[in-house]
């Protein structure tokens, strides 16, 4: 039974401005707590179908006027001083009149414009009728998942995303938009991943996430526990979320380009235990390698060649004349060498063409395939190391949060391109480990802008979009400028959040649902304060979110700073560390002495792939093969063939 | 179905239309307070006794405007001829009165406004089923023709006698409201005109009437320059109004706004108060504090009203009252 609230204003229609089935007017006294974004429930006084009809609205816009007819009247009765005001005994008749959207009408049929009748602010359970969610709080199909609390006077109630809306399958993914610098964003998603996590449905299935960093610090510190008000703690409790950083969760950095320090700014040595190392070789690049390489790169010619490559070189044996030797390519490395090979062959024989393609254009995708460990080193190995995110054994209520924020352009590109793609072939085949996985991009003016050339990367996002859903693939997105984001990744998204926004974006059409005020209301936006469009949601609501529990990343730097230029040796004891405490600097310096760094890296990196019960004793052998490996000289280096003089690609 | 009690315009023009369905449609007319040559009385002088000095003079009030009034008394009347029967206009009227106090600034209504309506014709002009017949409209009839207002059948003249019935009854529920103010509540009333009517009013130092219209001028010829020239915050002497049926009561004129090139009538009212009882010196300073009362009504400024000149914010507010709820 709803208690009577207090009555706060009455609805008000007029020939000039009639109330419709979709929005109201309302005055009310000059003090009520109303303002725009506010809660409203209308009781009507005349019973259609034998049922008062119960209206519920939010307010969208304010108005304030007096009696006076013009400006000028005011100025005339104080004689043009605006002292005299405070002189008068009687202050002007005003009035605060409102307008309001419908978000929901009781009965919904049949749908009347909204009738004359008594304001009240929304309690808790009208804000859950009026927003729907009482459909998906009910104990047997409960499906809700908290977003923060709407606040209207002293009343606070909380608001509810439908996990079916949020993480599919009915209607999925999230954008959030707003200025850069307030931390909202990042705060808004840290905070909704707890929720997720706390409130996902047991018998909806398991739920992981992946993170892309792609600046500063701002997700690398989600294990540490964060500073919270009592304030924050209160919405914590009050949505049964706890108030404590994320349990499980796993960083994934790409070295340096000197590849024996892992290029992240967590790299302070208290928190190595759950980093690894990110790193890929052959097999994993080639897939994507149209990633990496542009239309220009990429001509049907080439893009035959490295099908050809994929599909009968890599990966298995292959001789061929004019190769001289068998071949096995699964590195960079040996790929090389294939290359090598070949054209030393073609240019031995003096053929311009091997299996009709042109000797032009396979130095063109040597060329391009080389370059790529160059522009990705660090990331991609040429001894086709594999360190890789747990696809097959991801782990319910983990976040996964893959470092890019230092890496080359290109090298995020590809790691962005391969994580999701490997996520979705999982996702597919049902074998990811979970049911659902988050993946949380920022930057999306970056990755899918409405204009410019079509990208790898951006299809794959709209592709997300359209289709994730069905997978339980759900992209989580942030951008500053929404307008600018492709239509179809923020159109697909079901729920929407909305910082402080900047006032030249929300002049742009994309905002014109919006009215003046709540565009106003958006662009003074306090911190923690979010505009929330969901699918249950007729109109945006204003809620607020507390912090999140988990340390910010500028804290994170400072509380643990980035670790030192390290050698190469303390680099491998770390590593090898955790999988043998007992190793020590002493032992991997008298190993590793009179080797070549690339050779050390090498052993450093199969040993981690590897995992071995006996760590010492096979890092060791790796240096007993590489030593045998490199015995024999390399062969001279034969001098290649003149290039015709209508090359076109200039190498 | 229309609710007994609902005795609104359109309301008793349809009910008036069930009850005499021979009757000839019509529209109904606009304001009779606009449109008809209201009754108004002919201008004239009408001197005074002075109660302070010998020879009326204009005085300016010392000391700064002080904001005392808690409340203001007004009253509205809208006629409307509703059906004409047998050539005879039925008037429809509509009366109300309130009191506005004022707290912390702002107005807030007195108690219950009062509002009433009525039918107001000559019974005896009409035909017998038309008199029978109203009886069953749903709204009290007044008879203009049971007493003196009716001087003629001419139609005008009916409808001047059914305005001067609405006016009486304006009248009368504007001193119902002020004698309840001046025995219920504290401090003192603002009223939209004389005073005069009512005994209890009349004599209580919490009543003070504001004249806006000044058809008659409490003041000998000889006098009526001193009036007339009367500048921003100045006075005239105070007199003692005696009107034939009425209660004694002291008035002064009083010039609210400068009216330098506008009429010598323009920004000046007439105020009323209680007779003093104590000496010449206390007349003085009473009307003195009551003048100081008034002036700070000036702001803020009454415009819209065309009347703002003369009328306080507080009676323009207590009339934009009644037009809301009427």
């Amino acid at each position: 039974m709803t208690e009577p609230t207090p009555l706060l204003g009455r609805v008000v229609a007029t020939e000039k401005r009639p109330n419709t089935a979709h929005e109201f007017h309302f005055w009310t006294s000059i003090d009520s707590p109303i303002g725009i974004g506010t809660i409203v429930r209308v009781d009507a006084q005349t019973p259609v179908g034998g049922v008062l009809p119960r209206v519920y609205g939010v307010v969208v816009e304010g108005f304030s006027y007096t009696d006076l007819v013009s400006p000028i009247h005011d100025v005339l009765g104080h004689d043009g001083s605006p002292e005299g005001a405070a002189f008068a005994p009687t202050q002007r008749a005003e009035i605060r009149l409102y307008t309001a959207h419908v978000l929901r009408q009781i009965p919904e049929e049949p749908l009347q414009p909204v009738p004359m009748g008594t304001v009240a602010l929304a309690a808790d359970e009208d804000v859950a009728i009026a927003l729907r969610m009482d459909t998906y709080l009910r104990p047997e199909s409960r499906t809700a998942i908290p977003v923060g609390v709407y606040r209207a006077g002293a009343m606070e109630a909380p608001i509810y995303l439908d996990a079916d809306f949020l993480l599919g399958p009915e209607a999925a993914h999230l954008n959030i938009t707003g200025v850069s610098g307030l931390a909202t964003k990042t705060s808004a998603v840290e905070w909704l991943l707890s929720s997720i996590f706390a409130h996902f449905p047991e018998q909806k299935g398991s739920v992981a996430a992946v993170c892309f960093n792609v600046k500063g610090p701002d997700l690398l510190f989600l294990d540490q526990p964060g500073k919270l008000e009592d304030a924050d703690r209160l919405i914590y409790e009050k949505l049964g979320v706890p108030a404590a950083p994320f349990e499980r969760v796993q960083y994934f950095a790409p070295y340096t380009a000197k590849g024996f320090t892992l290029n992240t700014l967590r790299s302070n040595h208290e928190l190595s235990e759950n980093l690894t190392p990110l790193t890929w070789g052959l097999n994993e690049v080639m897939q994507f390698a149209e990633v990496l390489l542009n239309k220009d790169d990429i001509d049907a010619k080439a893009d035959a060649f490295i099908d050809f490559l994929q599909e009968r070189v890599i990966g298995r044996e292959f001789h061929e004349a004019p190769l001289s030797t068998p071949h096995r390519v699964r590195s960079f490395g040996e790929l090389e060498t294939f290359f090598r090979d070949l054209l030393r062959g073609m240019e031995e024989r003096g053929g311009e063409q091997w299996r009709t393609h042109h000797v032009a254009t396979i130095r063109k995708v040597r060329n391009r395939l080389s370059n790529i460990s160059t522009r990705c080193a660090g990331l991609v190995t040429d001894d086709g190391t594999v360190s890789d995110l747990p696809f097959g054994s991801f782990a319910d209520r983990t976040v996964y949060v893959v470092d890019v924020a230092s890496v080359e352009e290109d090298a995020q590109d590809l790691i962005f391109a391969r994580v999701v793609s490997k996520l979705r072939e999982h996702l597919e085949r049902r074998d990811l480990g979970v049911s659902h996985v988050v993946v949380f991009v920022d930057e999306l003016n970056k990755y899918a802008p409405g204009d410019g050339p079509e990208t790898y990367v951006r299809k794959m996002l709209l592709d997300i979009s359209e289709r994730g859903r069905y997978l339980g693939l759900v992209l989580f997105s942030a951008q500053q400028f929404r307008s600018q984001v492709h239509r179809r990744v923020v159109g697909n998204a079901g729920t929407g959040l909305y910082g402080r926004m900047d006032m030249d974006e929300l002049a742009t059409p994309g905002y014109a649902v919006l009215s003046a005020a709540t565009k106003t209301k958006l662009a003074i936006l306090e911190k923690g304060q979010l505009m929330v469009r969901h699918p249950h949601f007729a109109q945006p609501i204003f809620v607020r979110f507390p912090r999140p529990a988990v340390m910010r990343g500028r804290d994170g730097a400072e509380r643990f700073p980035q670790a030192e230029e390290i050698s190469l040796e303390v680099a491998v004891m770390r590593s090898l560390r955790t999988l043998d405490p007992s190793i020590s600097l002493d032992w991997v310096k008298r190993v590793t002495a009179g080797h070549e760094e690339d050779t050390v890296i090498r052993a450093r990196n199969i040993t981690m792939q590897t995992r071995p019960d006996r760590v010492q004793a096979f890092f060791e052998s790796q240096f007993r093969r590489a030593a045998v490996a490199e015995a024999p000289p390399r062969p001279a280096v034969v001098p290649i063939k003149a290039l015709p003089g209508d090359d076109p690609y200039g190498f | 179905m229309v609710s007994a009690a609902d005795t609104r315009f359109h309301v008793i023009q349809r009910r008036l239309a069930e009850v005499l369905p021979g009757a000839p449609a019509f529209g109904g007319s606009g304001s009779l307070e606009l449109l008809s040559p209201f009754v108004q009385e002919k201008p004239r002088l009408d001197p005074a006794e002075l109660l302070e000095g010998k020879k009326l003079k204009a005085r300016a009030v010392p000391g700064d405007p002080a904001a005392t009034f808690t409340a203001f008394l007004d009253g509205t009347q809208t006629s409307r001829v509703v059906q004409f029967i047998a050539g005879v206009s039925l008037v429809h009227g509509t009366v109300a009165a309130v009191v506005r106090e004022r707290r912390d600034r702002r107005m807030q209504t007195w108690r219950q406004p009062l509002v009433s309506r009525g039918l107001y014709v000559p019974r005896t002009l009409l035909p017998p089923d038309a008199q029978a017949a109203l009886a069953d409209v749903g709204i009290e009839v007044f008879d203009t023709a049971a007493n003196r207002d009716l001087d003629s059948i001419h139609p005008l003249a009916i409808q001047d006698a059914a305005l001067q019935a609405v006016q009486r009854h304006r009248s009368a529920l504007e001193r119902e409201l002020a004698e309840s103010f001046i025995a219920d509540a504290e401090g003192p009333l603002f009223v939209d005109g004389g005073i005069s009517e009512s005994p209890s009013v009349a004599t209580s130092p919490n009543a003070i009437g504001v004249v806006k219209s000044h058809q008659q001028l409490y003041v000998h010829g000889d006098d009526l320059p001193v009036v007339l020239a009367l500048r921003h915050g100045e006075r005239s002497s105070v007199t003692i109004v005696k009107p034939r049926t009425r209660n004694p009561v002291a008035s002064w004129y009083l010039r609210l706004r400068d009216s330098g090139g506008r009429d010598p009538l323009w920004g000046l009212v007439r105020v009323e108060m209680a007779v003093p009882g104590g000496s010449a010196a206390e007349t003085t300073r009473r009307a003195d504090e009551v003048s100081r009362w008034v002036l700070a009504e000036a702001l803020p400024v009454a415009l819209p009203d065309g009347r703002w000149d003369k009328m306080v914010y507080g009676i323009r507010d207590c009339e934009e009252f009644l037009r809301a709820i009427q």
